[in-house]
């Protein structure tokens, strides 16, 4: 063999010397400029919220306190209130809730318990495929097919159902039992499709991928020995995702619903054609209403003065709200980061 | 095998320390009061020993016991982690090298380091070889190409690389691969030479093709290996110390290690009766 | 005697629960497949070669030529504007930010970003490009492509720096211990042994967020706002098929509604081809999207 390499010669100290400080220094300058990247996100999610609240704090100073009460939204006298748009949000954002987790739950179950393995691919991507649907999509959608479809189908049974109302004249044991319970299916227009219930169920379809793919995720981390024990001891599917999987996957399960429940807040397009924009304070669910994000999409291009300081001001509250849920969802979810580790 | 038999210095292992008595050899690298930490953990413990010059030191014992860690340390690579210490000191030429003013840099092109598994660059073979030598010397397209060829023939890889120096490296075999790493620690003339259980993922042929070679390169380089391999140890090396639960237990001639060991730590770890 | 009762009821349950469960997945099935058929079948119906020739301007006589160019503009700057922030970023994160305390509230702000609702993004954008824009030109730039750029960007960057993040953690420690080992300082290995070795994962990531700001809509309303006229000067007003999409939706017109499918489709088309791509081409690097 030629092992033939002369020993070294050390290299001379000066240039070496200064080839040490030229490393030392764009190991340096490297590492700031970097950093200085990674502080442009803190930046962002700081600006967004000292933006919002610069560009409302007219609108704050005018209403004070009332803003956050007062149900007014009268641009031609300038009045303005967050009420009916806070509450278009979250009420659209928890029908979506309602709907989508139990749904998302019975995926999750099927794509890791259920379905033979040579689904589970496909169906995941599938769902999956439900998130890259640009939201816009979601409203063309709900407000050409879905909103008649809810007005000739699901609309008119509600109303026989459950409001003082119905299209059919006969009023429901169930209304003439319990007082309330019409007070939140009334509705003026009962063939007119959009409204609050019809924006919570387009927000549902939308959030359903994100929620149930978290739910996949996190109960795929629940060790197989543990599973395969409760198996041994004869309990049943049901059994093993009721008692071993969920307690065990608890805190990601309510992360991944906080994840859906921030999307489903924040969302603009799937809501805004769907949602009807009006203004008028009602607890029905078959009512038009607003929401935060529709609003400012609808009338923020056009507004001028106090007006444009209130939408802003309504930014600054969904972008609060949105972030103590996302930290929620995320501190939650945390912990299955953890336990994958690094 | 080896030529341990031909110098057959006369070690008294101090007993106290674990540290043989080698003053035939001159010492290359000398460790003193080495204590290592991770967090609260104490990994390594009080470490002296002395490494001899163009001579072959394995360092064996059971997994955990410390003998990764204490290589690392030769060439500082375990600082680029948070809460990693090391306290004491290494002296390698006259200088600590633990002192913080000691330059990596010049660390670095005096101690090389192979590693578990092979590692190779995701890019061409002679790339491999060229892209630690760029950042120490300029050289030549002509010279780097000898450098290169040079460092590839002590490899004992040459032969098989010559005509596909253009391609990438990651189509070599897992032996080939870590006598690539092999030729790329080389290359920068390194004098000490650090490697970290490298054949641990290798198969009977290439494990033997890289003992075969460490042989060979211990005419030019100080070797240090960690093995958990005993056999291996025995094979290819002058000096074994033997690590327990990050205690230097013995460190002596091989022969005498794996013949009569002065500690009964020593002697039931190489008859197998722990770890 | 009571023993079999109790099985026959444990078993019913669990027969309801995988009944449901089947039964919920199918209902997201169908929405998918009800929600593609609709944009398939309602979007190639309104197909003509015009909707790629003709611009906005001419309504039912056009097509959607001037947004599909001034969407192709408004992305690409985003991309461009969000790439090397968000690969520097997420590089900081995974290779520099061990020893900082910042590192992992970065990384945790950063996720919360990436679910941060788009309008509030855009009305930033409006803030700090806009606005200051109109002031300095005396109302002669308000609207631009650049500002959509901007905004179409903050939604991009959380995108990049996570799967940068994720892909150069998944880099073995051995290669950055190897290059070390060699006395390559950090810089020189992060360049040109980790990006290089993550580099797949890095364009997936890269891909992913060219695909969810290919759908956005809000944040543009308020940024590059829209143009009827085919526009290349990102300072001027700038069209871009969501943008379209939106304002045709809402038109009484049911000729106009017609054209708002035909360029639903093709949005839908290209984000998921996008989407698809990227989880495919480079299925071996994995990526979470949420």
């Amino acid at each position: 063999m030629h092992a033939s390499i002369s020993l070294p010669v050390s290299p001379a100290r000066q240039a070496e010397a200064a080839r040490n400080a030229r490393d030392a220094r764009n190991d340096r300058v490297f590492g700031w400029v970097l950093k200085a990247c990674a502080l442009l996100v803190l930046a962002s999610l700081i600006g967004a919220a000292a933006s919002t609240l610069w560009g409302g704090s007219d609108a704050f100073r005018t209403f004070g306190w009332g803003f956050l009460t007062s149900d007014a939204w009268d641009p031609g006298n300038d009045r303005f209130g967050a009420l009916v748009p806070v509450m278009g949000t979250v009420v659209t954002a928890l029908i979506a809730l309602l709907i989508a987790v139990p749904i998302s739950f019975g995926i999750a179950l099927f794509l890791t318990e259920i379905a033979p393995s040579w689904l589970r691919g496909p169906v995941s991507s599938a769902i999956e495929l439900l998130a890259g649907i640009p939201s816009i999509i979601y409203g063309m959608w709900g407000l050409f097919i879905f909103a008649p479809f809810v007005a000739e189908h699901i609309k008119p049974w509600l109303m026989n159902t459950f409001s003082d109302a119905p299209p059919d004249g006969q009023i429901s044991w169930l209304v003439q039992h319990v007082p309330w319970i019409a007070k939140f299916f009334s509705s003026d227009y009962p063939f007119f499709g959009a409204g609050v219930l019809t924006a919570g169920m387009v927000l549902a379809i939308m959030i359903i991928p994100f929620i149930s793919s978290v739910m996949r995720e996190v109960f795929q981390t629940v060790p197989t020995r543990l599973k395969e024990s409760a198996y041994a001891l004869g309990s049943s599917t049901w059994e093993v995702v009721w008692d071993i999987v969920l307690p065990y996957t608890r805190s990601a399960v309510i992360g991944g619903v906080f994840l859906g429940l921030g999307r489903a807040l924040g969302e603009t397009m799937a809501v805004a054609f769907v949602l009807g924009n009006t203004f008028k304070f009602t607890p029905s669910i078959l009512e038009t209403g607003s929401s935060i994000a529709s609003t400012i999409a609808n009338q923020f291009g056009e507004a001028e003065g106090l007006q444009k300081s209130a939408l802003m001001a309504l930014a600054f509250l969904l972008f609060v709200v949105t972030f103590i849920v996302l930290l929620i969802a995320r501190l939650m979810l945390r912990q299955l980061g953890n336990r994958e580790g690094r | 095998m080896t030529n341990m038999n031909e110098a057959a210095p006369s070690f008294a292992a101090t007993a106290q320390t674990g540290k043989p008595d080698n003053s035939q050899f001159p010492t290359k690298m000398t460790v003193r009061d080495l204590n290592f930490h991770y967090g609260d953990f104490h990994a390594l413990k009080n470490i002296a020993m002395d490494i001899p010059e163009k001579k072959v030191t394995a360092i064996i014992g059971p997994s955990g016991c410390g003998k990764s860690t204490l290589l690392r340390i030769f060439n500082r690579i375990y600082a680029i982690y948070p809460k990693l210490v090391a306290t004491g000191e290494i002296v390698l030429d006259g200088e600590n090298i633990l002192d913080a003013k000691y330059s990596l840099n010049r660390l670095r092109s005096k101690v090389g380091m192979v590693f578990q598994k092979p590692v190779p660059f995701p890019m061409t073979i002679f790339e491999n070889v060229a892209y630690g030598i760029r950042h120490h010397e300029k050289l030549s397209r002509a010279d780097m190409e000898s450098r290169v060829e040079q460092a590839l023939r002590s490899a004992a890889l040459w032969d098989e690389v010559k005509d596909k120096l253009k391609q990438s490296a990651l189509g070599l075999s897992g032996g080939q691969q870590q006598r690539l790493c092999i030729a790329r620690g080389i290359a920068l003339k390194p004098e000490v030479l650090l490697l970290d259980e490298p054949t641990s993922a290798l198969d009977p042929i290439a494990t033997s093709r890289i003992e075969q070679l460490v042989e060979e390169l211990k005419n030019d380089y100080t070797i240090v290996i960690v093995t958990h391999n005993m056999q291996q140890a025995a094979r290819c090396s002058d000096l074994t110390a033997f690590m327990y639960m990050g205690e230097l237990v013995e460190f002596d001639r091989t022969e005498k290690i794996f013949t009569k060991p002065n500690k009964k730590q020593t002697e039931d770890y190489i008859t197998g009766r722990f770890g | 005697m009571a023993s079999s009762h109790i099985y026959a009821k444990r078993r019913i349950k669990n027969i309801v629960a995988m009944v449901l469960s089947v039964a919920a997945t199918a209902i997201g099935l169908i929405f998918l497949a009800w929600i593609l058929w609709e944009t398939l079948s309602q979007g190639i119906a309104a197909i003509k070669p015009q909707l790629f020739t003709k611009i906005t301007a001419y309504r039912e006589e056009g097509g959607l030529a001037n947004a599909m160019v001034g969407s192709l503009i408004l992305n690409t700057l985003g991309i461009l504007i969000a790439t090397p922030i968000g690969v520097m970023a997420g590089t900081w994160l995974s290779e520099y930010s061990l020893r900082s305390r910042l590192g992992p509230i970065i990384r945790f702000l950063n996720d919360i970003l990436l679910s941060a609702p788009s309008i509030v993004l855009g009305l930033f954008a409006y803030t700090i490009i806009v606005l200051p824009m109109k002031w300095a030109t005396n109302g002669d730039i308000t609207f631009s492509g650049f500002a959509g750029g901007i905004a179409l960007a903050l939604i991009a960057l959380p995108v990049i720096v996570r799967t940068t993040d994720e892909m150069l953690r998944l880099v073995p420690s051995t290669l950055r211990e190897a290059a070390l080992s060699l006395g390559v300082p950090q810089w020189k290995l992060t360049v040109q042994i980790l990006i290089r070795s993550a580099r797949s994962g890095i364009v997936t990531g890269v891909l992913l967020a060219l695909a969810r700001i290919s759908g956005e809509t809000a944040p543009l309303l308020f940024t590059a706002f829209g143009n009827n006229f085919m526009t290349f000067n990102p300072l001027d007003k700038m069209p871009s098929l969501p943008q379209v999409i939106y304002e045709y939706t809402k038109d009484p017109s049911p000729d106009i509604n017609t054209l708002a499918w035909a360029g639903a489709f093709v949005l839908t088309m290209f984000v998921l081809l996008l989407s698809l791509t990227a989880r495919f081409a480079f299925s071996r690097s994995k990526v979470s999207h949420d």
